[in-house]
């Protein structure tokens, strides 16, 4: 090990004490940052990296083959005042983010609830319902959307036996975001195995001494389980807002990249990728990206703020 | 002392790695290398590496490296690659993107191998120049088409109505579109698609009009009212039940797969003539090419010929003179005309033609009968469309959708969709 000291501390012999502690950062963590390499090669050169440089692109023209033309604030003043198909894709993205989250939260922690009454075969059902959130965000399942919420899909098939004529949902543009939110909310198994984690943390006495003294399951689960599930649902929640802001797959495949009909399907990072990668303008798509950064910073400090006034913390 | 030996080894061993394969890199490079990249379907890809083999076996030394990709996927690849200085050799351009191309110095012009590599004498001088890009040739036309629409005449035969001929109007055609669609022998089955996104159709009704998409100086070339009278015409067509309902149009991606005709939802459909193969690929119906209707009468024809696709060499590419053969070599051999067939348009070269049109099947035939029969339809090459085009394209269908679910009437319509585009082009 003393021979590993000098091999690293060899490029500053004039601080001994620098290179000392060093060495002893190097001989006691050396192993694990050698491990680490790969992952912190992709995350400075393929992450930190160009986000670094999307940042000084924001700030310029770029159409990817001439060099990048300094324009200074001209693509953030576009951005604030005149673009209409921004103000477009902030909406829908709203609007995604503010139904599906809840909804799906909502119905994750009912199949959690359902699961946790001590199912047979609770592996089973687990894995069954986590398996949509394996396959939810690829391309084959948006096109299998495409085929079941067509006119002639299989939701009109079966509303067809009720007698109810469905219209084209994907291609309607006031019900395709619902298609879109309907999916979201089919991936439903990740946060389910993280409140099935989080029911499973509750003492069973407190249930127990809530029963002794009279109080129903609906009671039980209003001033038990939700109260003591705050923390686990307030981390569901970050995570999938944050999720639902950067979504893009689905309406895409949906849209055929287009975000219609009518801009109803225009997710924000659908628009930004057709600045950048239909109309070659490299640097207001950069721009984009960096208000999306802060607006999902911004949400995600707002949760943090709000979050002492309803997540209790047991410890 | 280990350690620091044994790091030593390890960085030795890696620059022996690092310089075999280099070496081994030097030695392949020996051999000429063509990266062709294309956008097209398997049966285009299929014809093209056929070509591609039959190049090498011709040219020892030289490896060709073919590439394809849909259409939307194409260009952002291209632009990608281009921009990271590892471009194909040879490119296929669009008439939409060769003047952005040329202009950004991506393209190597083609003018010195004329009349030595390039033997192009014999082509059509008109298309000749729409690969040309301020005065300097950076692109060789594959082949001429023109917008065409793709027409099911067994839902025609089965409703009991004609085919349109080339003088049918739009009057007429809406009258058809509603007859089929009245004739109810297929379930969810409409006259027509609705054309009102179509950026061709509209262009050809534009040029009927003595109007265009663009200017020569690239600004929008026709205003509101026209505008507003395209949208009501489709309008009608729309409360007729002439063409496809809103919701039924917007599952068209514009590709073949996805056309209300392909779907079959509509028995006319609007493309290009050399996508007439494809289309009729994926219909069980059998289907026919006809010309685009009439705005009345005594109209003139909207159409023209145009490139349908170019071969570009890249600026970037080591031998461009070897670029310059294969493309002449693409458009030239006989063997290879015969492979490649009219899949990318009608071949320029009249001795290919000729050489050609025995070898045709049914298919290929009704294709290069309607290019060159459009005779009086067909009018002069509208010059290259601006940057920002594919952009205005997009608004077009835009507006189109807001009109045809009733969130615009035709009158919006037609102010927004100007408004708009003009907004477009100014930004570029």
């Amino acid at each position: 090990m003393q021979d590993t000291a000098v091999t690293v501390g060899t490029g500053a012999p004039s601080r001994p004490a620098a290179q000392g502690r060093l060495a002893r950062i190097w001989a006691r963590h050396g192993a694990g940052y050698m491990f680490l390499l790969p992952w912190l090669i992709g995350f400075f050169g393929l992450t930190l990296g160009p986000a670094i440089a999307s940042l000084y692109l924001s700030f310029t023209n770029f159409d990817l083959i001439r060099a990048p033309e300094w324009v200074g604030t001209a693509n953030y003043a576009r951005i604030a005042t005149a673009d209409p198909k921004f103000a477009a894709a902030v909406k829908v993205t709203f609007l995604y983010v503010v139904l599906s989250v809840p909804f799906k939260l909502a119905f994750a922690l009912l199949v959690a609830i359902l699961l946790d009454r001590g199912v047979r075969g609770l592996t089973v059902y687990r894995a069954i319902f986590y398996l949509p959130s394996l396959l939810g965000g690829s391309v084959a399942i948006a096109v299998l959307w495409r085929q079941l919420f067509a006119g002639d899909g299989l939701i009109n098939s079966l509303l067809a036996r009720f007698g109810i004529e469905g219209p084209s949902w994907i291609s309607h543009p006031d019900y395709s975001i619902w298609t879109l939110v309907v999916l979201s909310v089919w991936q439903f198994g990740s946060p389910m195995i993280i409140f099935l984690a989080g029911l499973r943390q509750i003492p069973m006495d407190m249930y127990e001494a809530a029963s002794l003294d009279g109080a129903s399951k609906f009671r039980q689960f209003y001033k038990i389980t939700l109260p003591l599930l705050t923390p686990v649902i307030f981390f569901n929640a970050v995570v999938q807002t944050i999720d639902a802001f950067k979504a893009f797959t689905p309406a895409f495949i949906i849209s055929g990249g287009t975000g219609g009909p009518i801009n109803s399907t225009l997710f924000y990072t659908l628009y930004l990728y057709q600045e950048a990668f239909g109309n070659f303008r490299m640097g207001y798509a950069s721009a984009l990206a960096w208000i999306l950064v802060l607006i999902i910073g911004l949400f995600t400090a707002f949760s943090f703020l709000t979050s002492r006034y309803w997540v209790h913390y047991d410890d | 002392m280990t350690h620091k030996i044994s790091r030593r080894s390890v960085l030795a061993g890696g620059a022996a790695l690092l310089s075999m394969s280099a070496m081994a890199r030097s030695a392949l490079a020996q051999e000429a290398r063509l990266r062709v990249l294309w956008w097209g379907s398997q049966a285009r890809a299929d014809r093209t590496n056929k070509v591609n083999q039959l190049f090498q076996e011709q040219n020892a030394g030289v490896a060709i490296n073919g590439e394809f990709l849909g259409w939307s996927d194409y260009w952002p690849r291209l632009a990608t690659q281009v921009a990271g200085r590892n471009a194909p050799d040879i490119i296929q351009m669009d008439y939409r993107y060769i003047v952005e191309y040329a202009r950004r110095g991506a393209l190597a012009p083609l003018d010195d191998y004329l009349g030595s590599v390039l033997e192009v004498e014999d082509f059509d001088q008109v298309q000749i120049k729409g690969g040309s890009v301020d005065g300097k040739l950076y692109g060789i036309t594959l082949g001429a088409n023109s917008a065409a629409m793709m027409v099911n005449a067994a839902a025609f035969e089965e409703a009991g109505v004609d085919l349109p001929s080339p003088s049918t109007t739009w009057e007429e055609m809406a009258k058809i579109g509603a007859e089929i669609t009245q004739a109810g022998k297929r379930k969810g089955f409409y006259g027509l698609s609705d054309g009102s996104a179509v950026e061709p159709l509209l262009e050809n009704w534009l040029r009927q009009r003595g109007k265009a998409l663009f200017t020569a100086e690239g600004k929008i070339g026709y205003d509101a009212n026209d505008a507003a009278e395209w949208f009501t015409m489709w309008q009608n067509m729309r409360e007729a039940k002439a063409c496809v309902p809103p919701d039924v149009q917007a599952l068209d991606q514009y590709t073949v797969e996805t056309s209300p005709l392909s779907l079959g939802k509509s028995a006319a459909s609007f493309a290009h003539s050399n996508q007439f193969v494809a289309y009729q690929g994926v219909s069980k119906d059998k289907l026919a090419l006809r010309s685009h209707p009439l705005i009345s009468k005594d109209s003139k024809g909207g159409h023209y010929r145009k490139p349908s696709m170019f071969f570009s060499v890249a600026a970037q590419t080591k031998d461009p003179e070897l670029g310059a053969k294969y493309v002449n070599f693409f458009v030239k051999d006989p063997k290879a005309a015969e492979i490649l067939g009219v899949e990318r348009g009608v071949p320029e070269s009249s001795a290919v033609r000729e050489a050609l049109a025995p070898t045709l099947d049914e298919l290929g035939r009704a294709m290069l009968d309607y290019v060159s029969g459009l005779g009086p339809l067909a009018g002069e090459l509208p010059p290259p469309p601006p940057s920002g085009a594919g952009e205005a394209e997009f608004a077009l269908r835009n507006v189109a959708e807001q009109v045809g679910f009733g969130q615009l009437d035709a009158k919006q319509g037609g102010e927004t969709l100007v408004n708009e585009v003009s907004q477009i082009l100014a930004r570029g």
